[in-house]
């Protein structure tokens, strides 16, 4: 049994969504970088969409391409940063967005948090007995998504990646699934028969 | 005259008498320096320190409410803090305190605290805020389709896996080299190959293959773009798959050192047994191929090819020692 076909929808304005959200200049999205070979077989008519923020109503048209969606089994975002209660708030509002969205959260985990200790001379010149200690403590928290297709990947990482607050990194690890490929399904020496060059 | 009172002071804005006395201007914000002329002392009469210039009527607007005075209850807090903005304590209608507390006292409150503006504040992620952005966000996002709902089901339709990791930092510069790594990762029963193939393809790939789980891990780094390394990786699996069903002419060579399985027959242990089997006259008399092989279609002696097979190939533990021991007890008879 084949998997259906998913379709892919364009991102061409998200920007101008996320936009009218907020009140910065729209920046320019990298979003259709990978998949620009699709043909596009037909487009819906632009619908405006169902909210209409304080700004503006935002014009939105979204394109339904015919290329296969990757398929994601698994999405772990992980978060570091120095204050355990700003990602107590950001996993709140990541877990809302995923709920919001439809997503399915595996797990939420805190990894154990790293502290980098430094000791230096308090003075410029001796005093070797007198030093000051310093330490930089860095907390962790993982989200672990499964089960997303490439749009829905594309949609919900950008959103919490412009949401991520000021002194906070993420790292993103995805484990995208395929079919075997055309080539490799059978080999290329079936029509000859037993090759006897010499293998060097 | 004119040019004294010039000197004396700045003036920003419009002068709309520059002769006339300062008492006169209403439009303008002048500053005075330490310096005064005393044509200006003289007209004026009203400063009484000797020195310093006071404007009596300065223009100054008076601070209205604080908007937390007039919002409403029910009002939309979206519109209030719709993008990250920083604190404003007149802009928040909460009685927050931040910071160490004095002495018996409280924390600081929230009017000129600079903690709170120090830590990244989420009023503009509100559930109602992040409710609206995913409503918008809906029309974009696709469905996982219903029919792979179990890990087994997707490792039988889509074996190939590909794992790649993407970072998000604040520095010099946005750019990180990590970012490029690909694994790719395959389950070798997935894919077309014989046992010859399968043997010359784990031999070509070594350390790369996992024996456990059977998968085989494809990790590409040399490019600069993941992209690059995606295609390397796909590129080395076609070659390996092409390359381990192609037989070249030497591999007829192939002895016991290279096997990576042991097998019984035609090995020393075979030899061996068939040798004292013949010698303990088991078959009766008589010598010759057909003794060995009647001997070798017994079941004693098919036991023992197992236990010694499962020796060899799995190594020493409880049972396969004890296998051996039985199928040793059995075919010498003890």
């Amino acid at each position: 049994m084949a998997a259906p076909m998913a379709l892919r929808r364009e991102l061409c304005s998200l920007a101008r969504i996320l936009s009218g959200i907020s009140h910065l200049a729209p920046r320019a999205l990298g979003v259709c970088s990978g998949h620009n070979k699709c043909n596009i077989i037909r487009s819906r008519l632009p619908s405006t969409s169902s909210t209409s923020f304080h700004t503006a109503t935002v014009f939105s048209s979204i394109t339904v391409t015919e290329e296969p969606d990757t398929l994601f089994q698994m999405v772990s975002v992980m978060v570091k940063g120095h204050d355990r209660a700003v990602l107590d708030s950001y996993e709140f509002f990541a877990k809302m967005a995923a709920q919001e969205l439809g997503i399915t959260i595996n797990k939420v985990y805190e990894p154990p948090k790293d502290i980098e200790r430094l000791t230096v001379l308090k003075s410029v010149h001796i005093f070797k007995k007198h030093r000051v200690q310093y330490e930089m403590r860095t907390h962790y928290r993982c989200f672990e998504l499964s089960h997303m297709t490439g749009c829905t990947t594309q949609v919900y990482l950008e959103y919490i990646q412009r949401n991520l607050p000021e002194g906070v990194a993420m790292e993103v690890s995805t484990t995208a699934i395929e079919k075997v490929p055309d080539h490799i399904l059978e080999p290329m020496w079936e029509d000859r028969p037993i090759d006897d060059k010499p293998g060097q | 005259m004119a040019a004294h009172t010039s000197r004396a002071f700045l003036s920003l804005g419009r002068i709309n008498v520059p002769g006339l006395g300062l008492h006169k201007s209403v439009s303008r914000v002048t500053y005075s320096t330490g310096l005064s002329t005393d044509s200006s002392k003289a007209t004026t009469g009203s400063p009484q320190k000797g020195g310093k210039k006071v404007l009596s009527k300065k223009y100054k607007r008076e601070p209205g409410d604080p908007r937390t005075e007039l919002m409403p209850v029910d009002q939309d807090w979206t519109a209030v803090y719709p993008v990250a903005t920083p604190f404003i304590p007149d802009a928040i209608p909460l009685p927050v305190r931040m910071g160490c507390p004095v002495k018996g006292g409280a924390p600081p409150e929230k009017k000129g605290n600079l903690e709170l503006i120090k830590i990244p504040n989420f009023l503009h992620l509100t559930p109602a805020a992040i409710k609206k952005h995913c409503e918008a966000l809906k029309p974009f996002c696709t469905e996982w389709p219903s029919a792979l709902d179990t890990d087994a089901k997707c490792d039988e339709h889509f074996p190939i896996k590909v794992e790649t990791k993407s970072y998000v930092s604040a520095g010099p510069s946005i750019r990180n080299p990590a970012a490029r790594i690909v694994h790719l990762s395959v389950k070798l029963s997935s894919l077309n190959l014989n046992d010859q193939a399968r043997k010359k393809m784990l031999k070509l790939v070594g350390d790369r293959y996992c024996k456990d789980t059977d998968i085989l891990t494809i990790t590409a780094d040399r490019c600069p773009l993941k992209q690059q390394n995606y295609d390397y990786a796909m590129y080395l699996l076609t070659v390996l798959y092409h390359e381990s069903w192609k037989i070249e002419a030497w591999e007829a060579e192939k002895t016991v050192a290279d096997m990576e399985e042991y097998s019984w027959e035609g090995s020393l242990s075979q030899e061996n047994i068939l040798d004292v089997l013949v010698r303990m006259k088991e078959a009766g008399e008589g010598e010759g191929e057909e003794v060995r092989e009647q001997l070798l279609g017994r079941r004693e002696v098919q036991e023992y090819k197992d236990s010694v097979t499962r020796l060899k190939n799995e190594g020493e533990n409880e049972s396969t020692m004890l296998q051996y021991k039985e199928a040793v007890k059995k075919v010498l008879k003890l």
